[in-house]
């Protein structure tokens, strides 16, 4: 289980983050849905450790990450694939190698097993035989489908994806969407879903949260949106949000 | 408060403000800085986790930066040769020029002309990677993968500059004081019989060792700080090239400066 509490954050003089709270049950896919540049993408590098909250406490599995030692934040991460908004793949490694980089340093396996995990991980994402070509080779969607490769190599208990859609075609991005879902049922992932786009959204999510000025404006489920009467809410449904 | 009051606060909150804001954000980030040099001393004992990055450096910065360092060291030569030659003629013995150029060339400008040439070349180069590494998402990837990114990305950069940076200065003195003999040589007209029993006069194992001890404190702070503006990059592209400037800037003004902190030490 994953939980935030009143958690608050600013850059500088704008308050990103008013005193939030969200819980992430097992096996569930919550999608947190909000304006480009509002915050959202910052809640996901908080539940890693990799910015710290103003003030509010973030637990994974029971443990405290705001106060976690630099070794432990390791050890936590471990737990975890995160697929970046561009993808973040190493440009000065192969495919290939972006893919195994941590299997070699987290893991005893062979260089053989290692080359089998590496195939199996990009299988999943119905990518073969590109472990030798550069990132810069490679098409949007198709990074993104590396970057997926890469954040489950080491099969994750969570799933962070950040903007798994953006900036991808309708059908690639469908394409990315089925892959979230099928990843889910096939390795049994809990998975956060930053995103603006609601069509999205409603595909891979189980709840939603809506973000709105530093704050959620409403958790629940796909009924619940569809139901709620708030304006901020049904501006949402009725249009994609332009970013 | 007066109008009078009101116009000096507000010309002595103009003039202070920002020296003030100056004065903080220097020391805020110089404590920036030595954070990440500490932290790379503490986790040095990582390094041999990642000797296949240092490796990889090493040909960046090293082999990379010879056919440069080799092109600049023969004209210093060259120039140094023909300089002294110009103002010396009538005056000494032609053997002079030799100790001249070899002194001159051990001594200082073989480390410094190259330190320079390379703060520009390594230190950009290292600061644009590491920058644009920073506004993709990359450092973060790293992090997300439970990596070490100073372990990862700094430690073997600063490794491979402190190895590197002496080998190159070592070429670049043997290539300088042969265009200095080839440079005396064609213009000036000095045989080189007597080039050479100048430079072996005047020779002192100190000269080229204390050259070398430059080397590795010019190697170390070129890459730190390289790394360290590259790190902290933010703003995309912009602050990419706004980083990768200042690297150069800082880097440039730290060598000359610890150029004559060095040379006061200990000579």
């Amino acid at each position: 289980m994953i939980y935030l509490k009143n958690i608050w954050k600013s850059f500088g003089e704008k308050q990103v983050h008013k005193g939030l709270n969200l819980e992430i049950r097992p096996k569930e896919t919550l999608v947190i849905l909000g304006r480009s540049g509002g915050g959202k993408s910052v809640l996901l590098k908080m539940i890693i450790g990799l910015i710290k909250p103003d003030s509010g406490t973030v637990t994974v599995d029971e443990k405290e990450v705001t106060t976690m030692s630099f070794k432990q934040l390791q050890r936590l991460r471990m737990k975890f694939g995160f697929l970046f908004q561009g993808a973040a793949l190493f440009d000065s490694m192969t495919v290939g190698e972006n893919i195994e980089l941590a299997l070699r340093r987290h893991s005893d396996f062979k260089d053989g097993d290692i080359q089998e995990r590496v195939e199996y991980a990009l299988s999943l994402v119905k990518l073969e035989n590109i472990e030798q070509v550069m990132p810069s080779s490679l098409s949007g969607g198709m990074k993104k489908r590396v970057g997926l490769a890469r954040a489950i190599a080491l099969t994750p208990k969570y799933m962070l994806y950040d903007e798994p859609t953006t900036g991808l075609d309708v059908e690639t991005a469908d394409g990315i969407n089925l892959l979230i879902n099928e990843l889910k049922t096939m390795l049994g992932v809990t998975s956060i879903v930053v995103t603006h786009d609601i069509h999205s959204a409603f595909v891979v999510g189980d709840r939603f949260a809506i973000f709105e000025d530093g704050q959620f404006i409403l958790i629940g489920t796909k009924d619940d949106i569809r139901n709620s009467t708030n304006p901020e809410v049904r501006k949402y449904i009725e249009s994609d949000i332009q970013t | 408060m007066t109008e009078h009051h009101r116009q000096k606060f507000t010309f002595l909150n103009t003039v202070f403000f920002p020296i003030g804001k100056g004065i903080i954000f220097f020391f805020e980030d110089l404590g920036k800085y030595f954070s990440i040099v500490w932290w790379m001393i503490f986790n040095s004992r990582n390094a041999k986790e990642y000797s296949r990055n240092i490796f990889q450096q090493m040909v960046m910065i090293g082999n990379n930066s010879i056919p440069i360092v080799l092109f600049v060291s023969t004209f210093v030569g060259m120039v140094t040769a023909v300089q002294s030659s110009y103002q010396l003629y009538d005056w000494i013995p032609r053997t002079v020029v030799g100790a001249l150029v070899t002194k001159s060339v051990l001594l200082e400008l073989a480390p410094l002309l190259t330190a320079l040439v390379l703060a520009g070349k390594v230190g950009a180069t290292i600061t644009a990677e590491l920058g644009t590494m920073r506004v993709t998402e990359q450092i973060d990837a790293l992090e997300a993968l439970a990596f070490d990114p100073i372990s990862f990305l700094i430690t073997p950069r600063v490794i491979a500059g402190i190895l590197m940076f002496p080998i190159l200065i070592v070429f670049g003195d043997l290539v300088a004081i042969l265009g200095g003999m080839f440079g005396a040589s064609i213009v000036a007209g000095i045989p080189n019989a007597s080039f050479i029993e100048g430079m072996k006069n005047s020779f002192e194992i100190w000269d080229a060792v204390f050259g070398i001890i430059k080397a590795v404190f010019f190697g170390y702070i070129i890459t730190s700080v390289a790394c360290y503006q590259g790190f902290k990059v933010h703003g995309g592209s912009e602050g990419v090239g706004k980083a990768t400037m200042n690297t150069v800037v800082i880097t440039s003004l730290a060598v000359v400066v610890m150029d004559f902190v060095l040379a006061s030490v200990l000579l």
